[in-house]
């Protein structure tokens, strides 16, 4: 495992070359782990497709370069061989949204085989990112890999599924956004009144790293 | 206006001028959930907005975005407004009467880009995820209006002794934003991947901050850098971070920006002289300097 000095506050480790289900298992066993044992001194921590980025506190850890090694022996004993499997989400999606049919010609596939190809997949929540619970999901079928728009719309409806170069994802609100977009949800991805009655910030969350998703259509 | 119907309503907004929005020290510790910490733009002033007052690091205060704001009093309070000059009819940097009525004024923009108002005890508001802090990109918070009324918590009146009126910041911290220092970075997690040619041009050119620049993140201008590796996968992003698209030209990513992303990762400003930038106004330049 490499590990990098971000700043003066943060490390970042890398647990896999590229992405992979050994890749997401490893990185939700990571998260599995500093979420049941909080460690002193780390004020956040964020998950990436291949690494897992650490930050301190300043006061209470001064210089984290020196518990890095510490740090490696504890990431790399993270084991998702106790864990339950991961949840899978299903996400009701009805495909009309406006970049469908541009996606499918790019694909050489017809609207319906773009469906299918999309839905037909179990994916992965490899890390959140962008705007709250915005899931980014692998791994998407090839022959759907489109790149990002190059003028992103200022606005996109929250519940837009879309799909943004290698990847797909649901927008949990409304945001300005350069996936294209090819249907939408009418589940609340993120909730924060869910949050506030459970008073736990993570009940706002649909998706969470390390959970598994699939579209169904409607 | 004049009268309140709830005793804790303390600020009415006249007019918000280019932006006004609450800030408390943010969501820290949800970045894996895709939430931005946000928070004061700039923490140095809004820390010093607080101080003044004796109120807690993590007091809400009123953000102000360059210029126009008229802020009224429903009743007498202590306050302090501290951060960007924009020809405000208070002094700043320093605790100040406010009686029923009295409005707090902003003209034109003179330096900086974020004014802070504190008063006594803080302000307060419905909390989500912890937090009033607002950022407008992600709907978190909410942006204060013409006639909004913004509450002080319940138990802040009368607190502090006479004695705070002449309270002032030392005049060594009342930065003027004109003139910002080199500021400081770290090696980025991608450094090494950049071409040292590319380097040695991001230490070394001056960089103009773009009017398209927010809450998110400021674009920078210059000569854009050379060979310029690649977008890769979606990967952690600090705030602070001068990410750098294919174009060359960089991004430092702020307080409301994505938490992780696929630009590569050059530089880290320390959090230290990030207020300098982010007090910068577009068509400001800035100089970097590496961390010994």
């Amino acid at each position: 495992m490499r590990w990098l000095s971000y700043g003066p506050n943060a490390l970042l480790f890398h647990f896999a070359e590229r992405p992979s289900e050994a890749a997401f298992l490893k990185g939700r066993a990571i998260v599995r782990d500093l979420e049941t044992n909080p460690a002193p001194g780390v004020v956040d921590f964020v998950p990436g497709f291949t690494s897992i980025l650490i930050l301190f506190s300043p006061a209470l850890v001064p210089d984290p370069r020196r518990h890095a090694l510490e740090w490696i022996a504890r990431l790399k004993s993270a084991t998702s061989a106790s864990l339950p499997p991961p949840e899978t989400r299903l996400v009701p999606v009805r495909y009309d949204g406006p970049d469908l049919e541009r996606v499918a010609e790019r694909a050489k596939l017809s609207v319906q085989q773009t469906i299918e190809a999309h839905s037909g997949a179990i994916y992965r929540v490899y890390t959140l990112g962008f705007a709250p619970g915005f899931a980014y999901l692998g791994d998407l079928d090839p022959r759907l890999h489109t790149p990002r728009l190059a003028t992103p719309r200022p606005r996109v409806p929250a519940g837009s599924v879309g799909i943004g170069g290698e990847h797909t994802g649901v927008y949990p609100l409304e945001t300005a956004g350069g996936w294209n977009l090819i249907g939408r949800t009418s589940l609340r991805l993120f909730d924060p009144d869910r949050a506030e009655a459970s008073r736990d910030p993570r009940n706002a969350f649909l998706l969470k790293s390390g959970d598994r998703v699939r579209f169904v259509p409607q | 206006m004049k009268t309140s119907a709830n005793p804790n309503d303390v600020c009415y907004v006249v007019d918000p001028g280019m932006g006004a929005h609450l800030q408390d020290l943010g969501r820290p510790g949800l970045s894996r959930f895709g939430v931005p910490r946000g928070g004061p733009m700039d923490p140095h002033a809004a820390g010093w907005a607080n101080q003044l007052l004796g109120n807690p690091p993590d007091s809400p205060v009123l953000e102000l975005l360059l210029q126009g704001a008229k802020i009224a009093a429903l009743r007498p309070v202590w306050a302090a407004v501290t951060g960007a000059r924009a020809n405000a009819n208070v002094p700043l940097w320093r605790v100040v009467r406010m009686d029923a009525d009295d409005m707090i004024t902003f003209g034109a923009s003179q330096s900086g880009v974020w004014t802070y108002i504190a008063i006594e005890g803080g302000f307060v508001d419905e909390p989500v995820l912890g937090s009033v802090a607002t950022s407008p990109r992600v709907r978190l918070g909410r942006s204060l209006r013409r006639g909004a009324v913004i509450r002080a918590a319940a138990d802040s009146r009368f607190s502090l002794p006479q004695g705070v009126a002449g309270r002032m910041a030392p005049s060594k911290e009342q930065r003027d934003y004109r003139n910002p220092p080199p500021l400081r970075v770290w090696p980025g997690p991608d450094w090494d991947a950049f071409p040292s040619t590319a380097r040695s041009a991001f230490l070394h050119q001056p960089w103009t901050i773009s009017s398209r620049s927010d809450r998110s993140g400021y674009r920078l201008e210059g000569k854009p850098l050379p060979s310029t590796p690649k977008p890769g996968l979606s990967e952690p992003v600090l705030i602070g971070t001068v990410q750098v698209p294919e174009d060359g030209r960089p991004i430092v990513t702020l307080n409301d920006g994505p938490t992780v992303g696929g630009y590569p990762r050059l530089a880290l400003v320390d959090q230290a002289d990030l207020p300098w930038l982010t007090q910068c106004r577009s068509g400001q330049t800035v100089r970097f300097q590496g961390t010994a």
